[in-house]
């Protein structure tokens, strides 16, 4: 290309419309730019939300099918409190269906608001064995649960609203979890803040401590009632490997009876796959925005090759009549086509770089996984299709020019 | 030298269709022309000398009628035979110069050597071709719109040259330059006519249709005269 005429009559031609061209090319350039940094960003989020989730990948969920689905009675099934959990007789045979391959976890979990001095707050309870504590979540600062009215509480909560270990919490017995049996219970019960759980993020076991309060057991059921009645029970598996494996056991162990009330069992893979494809309609979305941005550029492109080519009718005039073959002066258009292409793509690949790493670092919070292969390769994609585009629009002009009649041609001043 | 002509229009009509309706612009027109002819076609305006220009320039082609081109029918080539016809064959001089305006003086002449070997020259030959008209090295770095007229048409007639084509086509090769020039420009042709070149000059000034060997006058699309 390099040294072929026609590709230096191309390049005399952008360079002597500079201004025209680099305008032209900055449709190219922002089309690049929304394309790759909204592919980016896509990327960014599902890498993100993957990472997370693949922290807790060992980790199967098995939840009461119509626990809180809606008002009782409406799905015609029991509505008895018996229903809306998971029973001690079912615990005891996903224990034994775990048996030495993983552990087992029973949670409580609820709704609730609460006070802390002046402040009101809401998020999530959770009961459980404080023994289990250890197992997933960790105590960033503090200590574990060891007496009855002692909570540990999530990073962002006790930063929000200003709780530090030793502080004491007021909890509001108002509920939405499980219907309370146990009427007696006092109606703000207090309990004292003993540690502070570390950020966990998304994660794929249906427990958010980042916003919640975690209390034993015993505090929880005395509060609300429902003992064993557990919201969910969580099983860490030893090998991630084994997870099918146990899920089968546990499945066949539980839900043996298809007319009855069945247990949901899930773990990470699954939920995934649904965030995953969620994010990728997502992307795509933004994609097409992006895309639309192109075909703008596409039009400002067009506009300057027929431009071009308008202007330089007797040119073209006269290298047809002294012997230049049409596909010559096709190829000449394409050039210049192609190079308002590379002058938007390159343009629109470092500007892509820095403009994806500002939105992705402002969007997300992180740019961990900006540089990954999945999430740098939208750069060159975006260029590749910027170039492309640019090709495209230079078809019609080039071929115009190509065609034309080299005795009119010459005659146009 | 061949007994064969090396232009033959042979019953030549050319019509445009216009909104007006048709219009007769070579009506039935017979010629030959030989190799080493010095032709000047004259005739007033209208009277057909363009579009007999842009037929033996093979830029169109007869409506009815023939035309050979170094024995080649024309009107039987593809449009690229036709294209490489033109490119090896004929070397155009315009009134107008009609120099590529992007590229220097020298890329103009080099301009056809790299169309027939699709790569830059090596040999020189545009160089010298560019010396043989008068124009110095460093007149041959600038663009067209740097020269003069006389200077344009010097580039113009080395570009017509660098192929080495046996036909020359002028066309008003000194409508745009003043007397001296054109003079100085004719002189030119004339010494390429000597060294072999079939030289067509289309002009409507007796004075320089005065040095070729036959005058053909059109008139209404015909040959009215020939001398």
């Amino acid at each position: 290309m390099i040294g072929d005429i026609f590709f230096e009559l191309s390049v005399r031609s952008v360079k002597l419309n500079f201004t025209r061209s680099l305008l032209a090319s900055i449709g190219i350039v922002i089309g690049v730019v929304a394309i790759s940094t909204m592919g980016m960003l896509g990327t960014n989020m599902s890498l993100q939300v993957e990472d997370q989730l693949s922290a807790s990948a060992n980790t199967i969920v098995i939840t009461a099918d119509a626990i809180r689905m809606g008002p009782p009675g409406m799905s015609g099934s029991s509505s008895s409190s018996s229903s809306s959990g998971i029973s001690k007789t079912q615990l005891n045979k996903i224990r034994t269906a775990v048996g030495e391959n993983g552990t087992v976890i029973p949670l409580y979990s609820t709704s609730t608001q609460f006070t802390s001095g002046n402040i009101q707050g809401r998020g999530t309870i959770y009961g459980m064995n404080p023994s289990d504590v250890n197992e997933f979540l960790t105590i960033g600062n503090g200590t574990n649960i060891a007496g009855i009215n002692e909570a540990l509480v999530g990073l962002t909560l006790a930063t929000s609203m200003g709780i530090d270990v030793g502080d004491r919490i007021k909890i509001s017995s108002a509920s939405e979890g499980p219907p309370t049996n146990n009427t007696a219970s006092a109606s703000r019960a207090t309990i004292t803040v003993v540690g502070i759980i570390d950020p966990r993020g998304t994660t794929s076991d249906s427990v958010s401590t980042d916003n919640g309060i975690v209390v034993s057991k015993e505090w929880y059921t005395a509060q609300y009632g429902g003992k064993d009645q557990y919201t969910q029970v969580n099983v860490l598996a030893n090998e991630v490997d084994q997870i099918d494996e146990i899920e089968e056991q546990i499945e066949s162990a539980v839900n043996t009876d298809k007319k009855k009330q069945s247990l949901r069992i899930s773990d990470a893979s699954s939920q995934l796959d649904t965030i995953s494809s969620t994010l990728e309609t997502l992307t795509l979305f933004c994609l097409a925005i992006g895309g639309i941005s192109l075909v703008v550029a596409a039009v400002s492109i067009f506009n300057v090759m027929m431009m071009s080519v308008n202007e330089r009718v007797q040119e073209i005039g006269i290298l047809l009549s002294i012997g230049t073959e049409t596909g010559e002066v096709r190829r000449m258009f394409l050039y210049e086509a192609f190079i308002l292409g590379i002058l938007g793509a390159g343009l629109g690949g470092l500007m892509s770089v820095v403009i994806g790493y500002s939105v992705v670092d402002a969007m997300i919070g992180t740019t961990e996984f900006f540089f990954m292969p999945a999430s740098i390769l939208y750069v060159p994609i975006g260029m590749i299709v910027g170039l492309v585009v640019c090709v495209i629009s230079g078809l019609y002009p080039a071929w115009r020019a190509s065609n034309m009649d080299p005795i009119d041609a010459l005659r146009n001043d | 030298m061949s007994d064969t002509p090396l232009i033959q229009l042979v019953d030549v009509t050319k019509t445009y269709h216009l909104e007006s309706g048709d219009f007769t612009a070579l009506n039935h027109v017979s010629l030959d022309i030989m190799e080493n002819d010095f032709v000047a076609i004259m005739g007033p305006s209208g009277s057909g000398k363009s579009t007999m220009m842009n037929q033996l320039g093979i830029l169109d082609v007869p409506t009815t009628g023939e035309l050979y081109i170094d024995g080649k029918n024309v009107a039987k080539m593809t449009n690229i035979e036709r294209t490489h016809l033109r490119r090896d064959t004929i070397g155009y001089i315009f009134q107008k110069f009609y120099l590529i305006p992007l590229l220097s003086a020298y890329e103009n002449v080099e301009y056809p050597l790299i169309l027939k070997n699709k790569t830059r020259d090596t040999t020189g030959r545009a160089a010298a071709m560019l010396e043989a008209v008068g124009i110095d090295r460093e007149k041959s770095e600038h663009r067209p719109n740097q020269l003069s007229g006389g200077q344009q048409q010097r580039v113009a007639i080395a570009r017509a040259l660098v192929n080495d084509p046996k036909i020359l086509l002028c066309d008003e090769p000194t409508g745009n330059l003043d007397k001296k020039t054109g003079f100085a420009i004719m002189d030119i042709l004339c010494n390429l006519h000597k060294e072999g070149k079939t030289v067509i000059l289309v002009t409507h000034d007796p004075k320089v249709a005065e040095y070729a060997q036959r005058t053909i006058r059109l008139d209404d699309g015909r040959i009215a005269e020939e001398t």
